[in-house]
């Protein structure tokens, strides 16, 4: 897996852009997370997808994009999951190491989940 | 002042002389202050064409060409004339009016969302939701569309922000976009590769057009003993008629230029983005080669052709790097002298006087008889790759054409916009029946204007390329690629608008008919009634190498290419 971090402005209009890139080389993209971040009107993309050469194919289209300030690929250190699933017990909400998370998603076969990758 | 009043006077502050644009409800406030303004406009008789206009234009002064769309159908119709600029890195700036913000999102009238059909074919985008915003954003979009690369920015107007209130500090923001990055970390590989090479080759593409660097290519290619192979696109930045130019390259193109591709052991291409037209099959190009990519675009560089050394700049930069870093120049004459002798003998003799007239004649008179400094434009189809193969383009001529999307009336508008650029010029459209039926109305226009082109038709009554390919690759099984009697008489068609024409079926009468077209002072067509059995050959089937290459009559005797 591997995981892209941007950073672009806040506004309308942006996710469509940066999306169409993707739909564009047919890449799916497997999780995304979007967010406000330290810089004022400035949002983090962070998004995950399996192959690595796709991902350095696309590197450059989205840096070229103008409301794209900064676009990289995230060392594997740095990966981290999270997952909320919906299961007999309740709600339960798991952070931790890409494994780890997987490990416990799949043993707990929960009714429900979501799954993202995150990382910083 | 009123955000119409702005929009004119940050059109007059970027140098705006002319628009191209159709006027609709919400575009009203803005083309009641055009009235006072010197901005020179001109009413096109469909959106796609006001778009080819500012594209033509934008590529003989080099400058945006400015184009202007009502909203919904205006947009849309729009569409086609914005992504062909966009295929062909054209700069451009794409107004459309859009329904106030207030309706906006409600499918108020004339409501379509064209900030999303633009994304995907414009290099930006804006839609403009702010008025204090305003002004800014128009000064970004015509800094973008001329940064970097080259393209077209679209911006989306509400009628209500061309009637909100826009301060003089609003209009005295100053605005920055960032500056490419250039990446020279190559330059030495490159040079080295450059000195050791037994048989280089450059090849180039349209950004040596925008860039304007065919000098010091032509400087460069002597330095290394290098011949010059064009692309489509790059038709007209290299003489040729300079011994070691050989022409446009790729499915359609030169023998001569193909083998020169096929067999160098170094490949310096510059500003070319490797189009599958030019490639063939993509696993194959180059597979011995030693290939410097030299981009402005850095996306550009492994997007087609991988692992590469890359050089991210402007051509003109780049090259003139390369040539302040070349010094132990290995001297190898063998390989310049072999292709300088096949260049000679791939001359084949087009001046046809076969009966029916054959169209290969008809470009053999444009390129003989046209001045230095003509400009030819074309439609696409048969005729776009004739005018490719056999016009030739030097000194101060230009070949315009739409490359990259293919765009069929294209050339007809775009010829327009071209001698609106340049009206000292003549400029011919060389065009091919059912693609000038797609923008016939622009006679309009073109008589109303005083823009006096010449429309070269190649009228074979087919849509020849469609016809071509199912002749050669469906068993010659024809759908809808004849139109059958009665085409329009396009003489009476034109004359119909108020230009003149003339219809030609002689070989003996092609070189007059240009003579006299080229002095008239109205627009002028000339149907040439031609052969609609020629086929375009040789000719390098979709996806396949030079070996599978059909011939024809072509007598190229250089060996597989
Ligand atoms: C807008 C558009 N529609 C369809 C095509 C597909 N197409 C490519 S060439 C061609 C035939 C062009 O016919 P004509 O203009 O008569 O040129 P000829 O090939 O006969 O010289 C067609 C239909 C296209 N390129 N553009
Ligand atoms: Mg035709």
């Amino acid at each position: 897996m591997e995981v892209m971090m941007l950073l672009v402005y806040d506004q309308p209009g942006v996710m469509q852009r940066v999306m169409g890139e993707f739909n564009r080389k047919r890449i799916n993209v497997e999780t995304i997370v979007v967010g406000k971040c330290e810089i004022p009107d400035r949002a983090r993309i962070v998004l995950s997808i399996t192959d690595r050469e796709k991902a350095m194919n696309v590197l450059e289209h989205i840096r070229a994009l103008q409301e794209v300030i900064e676009c990289d690929l995230v060392d594997q250190s740095r990966h981290e999951a999270y997952a909320l699933l919906s299961s007999k017990e309740g709600l339960c909400r798991l952070t931790g190491s890409v494994q780890e998370v997987e490990a416990i998603v799949s043993k707990s076969q929960p009714e429900k989940y979501i799954q993202a990758m995150n990382a910083i | 002042m009123k955000g119409a009043r702005a929009a004119v006077e940050l059109l007059e502050k970027q140098n705006v002389e002319v628009m191209f644009g159709i006027p609709g409800g919400v575009l009203l406030p803005f083309y009641d202050e055009l009235v006072q303004s010197d901005i020179r406009h001109i009413l096109p008789r469909h959106e796609q064409c006001a778009g080819h206009m500012a594209d033509g234009y934008a590529r003989v002064s080099k400058k945006p060409g400015v184009c202007v769309a009502t909203s919904g159908p205006g947009a849309t119709n729009l569409v086609t004339g914005v992504a062909t600029a966009f295929m062909d890195s054209s700069p451009m700036v794409a107004i459309t009016g859009q329904v106030a913000t207030h309706v906006l999102g409600n499918d108020a009238f004339q409501e379509a969302d064209s900030f999303s059909l633009m994304m995907p074919v414009s290099k930006h985008n804006f839609r403009v939701v702010d008025p204090k915003l305003f002004p800014e954003t128009m000064k970004k979009a015509f800094l973008i569309a001329t940064t970097g690369r080259y393209g077209p920015v679209h911006v989306d107007i509400p009628v209500d922000i061309f009637q909100a209130e826009i301060t003089d500090e609003q209009m005295a923001k100053e605005v920055r976009v960032p500056k490419p990055k250039r990446n020279l970390e190559g330059l030495l590989d490159a040079i080295k590769l450059l000195e050791t090479a037994e048989r280089p080759t450059i090849m180039v593409g349209g950004g040596v057009i925008w860039s304007r660097a065919g000098t010091e290519i032509m400087r460069l290619a002597e330095m290394v003993m290098a011949p010059v192979v064009t692309t489509l696109m790059a038709k007209g930045s290299v003489p040729e008629n300079h011994p070691l130019v050989l022409g446009v390259c790729g499915m359609h193109g030169r023998q001569v230029a193909n083998y020169a591709l096929n067999n160098c052991d170094v490949l310096l291409a510059i500003g070319t983005r490797f189009s599958d037209r030019v490639t063939g099959k993509l696993s194959e190009f180059g597979a011995k080669t030693k290939v410097v990519h030299v981009d402005i675009d850095s996306s550009e560089i492994g997007k087609n052709v991988k692992g590469r050394v890359g050089l991210v700049g402007d051509a003109w930069t780049v090259v003139n790097a390369l040539i302040a870093g070349l010094q132990k120049r290995k001297k190898s004459p063998t390989w310049k002298q072999r292709i300088i002798e096949l260049n000679k003998e791939c001359s084949c003799d087009y001046n046809l006087k076969l009966e029916p007239l054959k169209p290969q004649k008809v470009i053999y008179e444009l390129s003989k008889n046209l001045p230095d400094d003509a400009i030819v434009t074309t439609e696409v189809g048969q005729n776009q790759m004739w005018a490719a193969h056999f016009y030739k383009c030097y000194g101060k001529r230009m070949f315009i054409t739409s490359g990259g999307l293919g765009t069929m009336g294209f050339g007809f508008p775009a010829a327009l916009g071209a001698k609106i650029a340049r009206p000292k010029s003549v400029v011919v459209d060389i065009a091919g029946d059912g693609s000038l039926q797609m923008v016939s109305q622009e006679f309009a226009t073109a008589v109303e204007n005083d823009i006096p082109v010449v429309v070269a038709l190649l009228n074979n009554g087919w849509l020849g390329m469609v016809k071509q390919w199912q002749k050669l690759f469906y068993g010659s099984r024809y759908k809808a690629s004849q139109f059958t009697v009665p085409t329009p008489d396009f003489v009476k068609l034109a004359e119909a608008y108020g230009a003149e024409a003339i219809r030609v079926e002689r070989p003996s009468e092609v070189a007059e008919a240009i003579q006299r077209a080229t002095k008239s002072e109205m627009p002028f067509l000339i149907d040439f009634v031609v052969d609609p059995e020629e086929d375009v050959l040789p000719m390098t089937p979709p996806g396949k190498t030079s070996v599978d290459c059909i011939m024809g009559r072509c007598p190229w005797k250089g060996g597989v290419c």
